[in-house]
């Protein structure tokens, strides 16, 4: 049978848990009353049989043990309720005293007594008394009842009973009502998540304005549910994208692998399966593409950092596309500062800026000028900026332009992958770079701002 | 060039068997790790094709095995994955070279007689020729003839590889990885560009061309013009 969902949360184990500790603190202070006062009413009563025995001696003036007989007797007869005597002889026989013989044992000590003139009702009680030695061999022993003793424990235990019982009642009731307040709080997030996952993605857990606990992981929630929203959505226009990028080149592809079929020279089938491998390649290269921005982007390049020299690495990339931009019939320019270092990968480094500098190539008409230019800023980092003088791109698309497979318009014809932003994007990421595109007035300027060196994490 | 093959495709195996025979080589076939490592150990072969990944002992740890062992023949490692950490790993582990597949014919035999040219002690020597052209590379300065030719670093570089490998072909892909230290695939043709200067620094009149382009392969630089 299973218990109750309330009674299997772990609020209400904590609560009984809690009532435990309540429970055993509660038995400690009892336990420390009952010890305390239970001595300090023992005590009372030894010292008073202590006095009562001195009071005797002293009354017997002298101490034969006859004399202490007369005194003891007297004594016995006028003793006050709860009070008892006792007188032995050498051999242990009873010479005077209110109670029957006991047998002669020195010091403080307890016993039960029975009915003997002056108990109570006949019922058993404890006696606490003192027993000394007597002259000639005899003992002498004074004792009180220690019924005060007794209530007290009883007191004691019944209050430490209420007490206790008290106590559960209270924890386990308490309890209960913070495990179901708890348990519907979780259970709305339970529910808002099952929802979630059946499909409804724009649903968000209530938050109540009381900023507990709560209130915060409901709103971390939210905010993972709105991330997992914007990449779920983007997943699919990436899918789109692809399924679409794809069946291009591919329906291409077949096209040609169909002529080459039906090709009437071997030289036209060889031609036609030139092209096909063409295809092919360039679906490949999307592909490599893709998995480079997702290996980057699952950080697994971040341990391979190394100190760079940018300014070499800058001047070196300039030198290399310096003749490619003139049989362009563009200029490339540079104004790189010298010694920027930063942190960063040697290997995609080079084919980020590789990949900036050949959209300013490839993108922009003859006359236009490309620069490079590097400096370090003082608090924020080496700014990279790749400049032209070219078309631009439109103010509404400078983010869009870093997505997957975007093409501007004008540039859906030419050839390429559509990923090099993408990849640019990631790559300045994983170096927690800052890559940024705004209007050169005219043209494109992308600047990227890295930390420095020394400047790391 | 009797060569080794460790790869468990058995389409990739026949693909790169018939591209390296009709090249002229000897190719024998193992088609899994522990094989591959037990026939690499035991024969002497002038070149080891080892694929990255292979049932039973791995490829990688083939390499550093043999590696371990004292054995210095020279290694091409293949690989699907071409992530970007997988051709340091590889070289790191002892690697001479690294391909990722697939990959054309042209590129697989360039690479293999790159690496098939033995032996590979660096002679200390200080200048390279080639027919009349002359490279020194102590004085960074280049000749042909008696006349000087005055060359930009990476066209010094460029020149100075197609030197280095006389005879045979380069790719595109071997030129980008070993002069511009490129590991991607640039979208614009660098390396058409700073061939096709060179080409016509060193050019001299009545004479052919050094560089020959190979088409569908790459680049050659002979002397027998």
């Amino acid at each position: 049978m299973q218990l109750p969902r309330f009674l299997r949360t772990t609020s209400f184990r904590l609560t009984v848990l809690y009532a435990g500790f309540f429970c055993a603190s509660v038995l400690i202070l009892f336990g420390v009353m009952y010890w305390v006062g239970a001595g300090f009413i023992s005590d009372q009563i030894d010292q008073t049989a202590a006095a009562e025995v001195a009071e005797v001696r002293t009354a017997a003036h002298g101490g034969s043990l006859a004399a202490l007989r007369g005194t003891v007797t007297a004594y016995s007869a006028n003793a006050s309720r709860g009070m008892y005597y006792l007188l032995l002889d050498a051999k242990g026989a009873k010479l005077a005293g209110n109670i029957a013989p006991l047998a002669p044992v020195l010091g403080v000590r307890i016993w039960a007594a029975r009915d003997e003139g002056g108990s109570f009702n006949g019922t058993p009680h404890e006696v606490r008394g003192l027993g000394v030695a007597a002259p000639e061999g005899g003992y002498l022993f004074v004792g009180l009842d220690a019924y005060e003793l007794e209530e007290m424990r009883e007191m004691i235990s019944r209050s430490f009973l209420v007490g206790i019982l008290a106590t559960i009642v209270l924890a386990l009731g308490s309890g209960s009502i913070l495990s179901v307040g708890l348990l519907r709080r979780v259970e709305t997030i339970s529910q808002t998540s099952r929802d979630i996952i059946a499909g409804d993605l724009s649903r968000r857990i209530p938050v109540r304005a009381t900023n507990d606990e709560f209130d915060h992981l409901a709103a971390s929630l939210n905010a993972m549910l709105d991330r997992i929203e914007t990449l779920m959505a983007g997943l699919q226009e990436v899918s789109t994208d692809i399924a679409h990028d794809l069946r291009t080149p591919l329906t291409r592809h077949r096209q040609r692998l169909e002529l080459a079929r039906a090709g009437n020279s071997l030289a036209d089938v060889r031609l036609a399966l030139d092209r096909s491998i063409e295809d092919v390649d360039s679906i490949l290269d999307t592909f490599t593409a893709l998995l480079r921005i997702t290996q980057i982007e699952a950080h697994t390049r971040a341990t391979a950092f190394a100190t760079i020299d940018l300014s070499a690495m800058l001047n070196d990339m300039a030198e290399t596309y310096a003749s490619v931009a003139e049989e362009q019939g563009q200029t490339l320019a540079t104004n790189v500062a010298g010694g920027l270092l930063i942190m960063g990968d040697r290997e995609l480094l080079p084919q980020l800026f590789s990949n900036l500098i050949e959209n300013a190539i490839r993108h922009c008409p003859a006359g236009t000028v490309i620069t490079v230019a590097a400096a370090a800023t003082p608090g924020h980092g080496v700014v990279v900026e790749i400049t032209d003088t070219g078309p631009g791109i439109p103010a509404d698309m400078r983010t869009k332009v870093f997505q997957r497979f975007f093409r501007l318009e004008r540039s859906r014809t030419t050839e390429g992958t559509g990923l090099g932003l993408s990849l640019c994007a990631a790559i300045a990421a994983l170096h927690n770079a800052v890559i940024l595109l705004s209007d050169n007035h005219p043209g494109l300027k992308v600047t990227l701002r890295f930390q420095t060196a020394n400047q790391t994490v | 060039m009797k060569i080794l093959l460790i790869e468990d495709d058995r389409e990739t195996a026949e693909y790169i068997a018939r591209g390296l025979s009709e090249a002229g080589h000897t190719l024998s076939v193992a088609a899994d790790g522990r094989d591959g490592l037990f026939r690499a150990t035991g024969e002497q072969w002038d070149l080891l094709i080892i694929d990255r990944m292979l049932p039973g002992v791995d490829g990688l740890s083939i390499v550093r095995t043999l590696r371990a062992g004292g054995n210095v023949a020279p290694i091409l490692f293949l690989t699907t994955l071409g992530g970007v950490g997988d051709r340091v790993s590889g070289l790191d582990a002892g690697a001479d070279d690294y391909l990722t597949k697939p990959f054309a014919f042209a590129e697989l035999i360039a690479r293999v007689n790159a690496l098939g040219r033995r032996p590979r002690e660096i002679k200390a020597e200080t200048t390279l020729r080639v027919g009349d052209l002359e490279l020194d590379l102590l004085k960074r300065t280049v000749r042909r003839g008696d006349k000087p030719i005055l060359l930009q670093p990476r066209e010094f570089k460029l020149l100075e590889y197609l030197m280095r490998h006389a005879g045979e072909v380069v790719t595109r892909t071997m030129l980008l990885e070993s002069v511009w230290d490129f590991h991607f695939d640039p979208r614009t043709n660098v390396v058409e560009t700073h061939i096709s200067r060179l080409r016509s620094k060193i050019h001299r009149e009545g004479f052919d061309d050094l560089i020959q382009t190979v088409r569908g392969a790459g680049y050659l630089l002979d002397a027998a013009a």
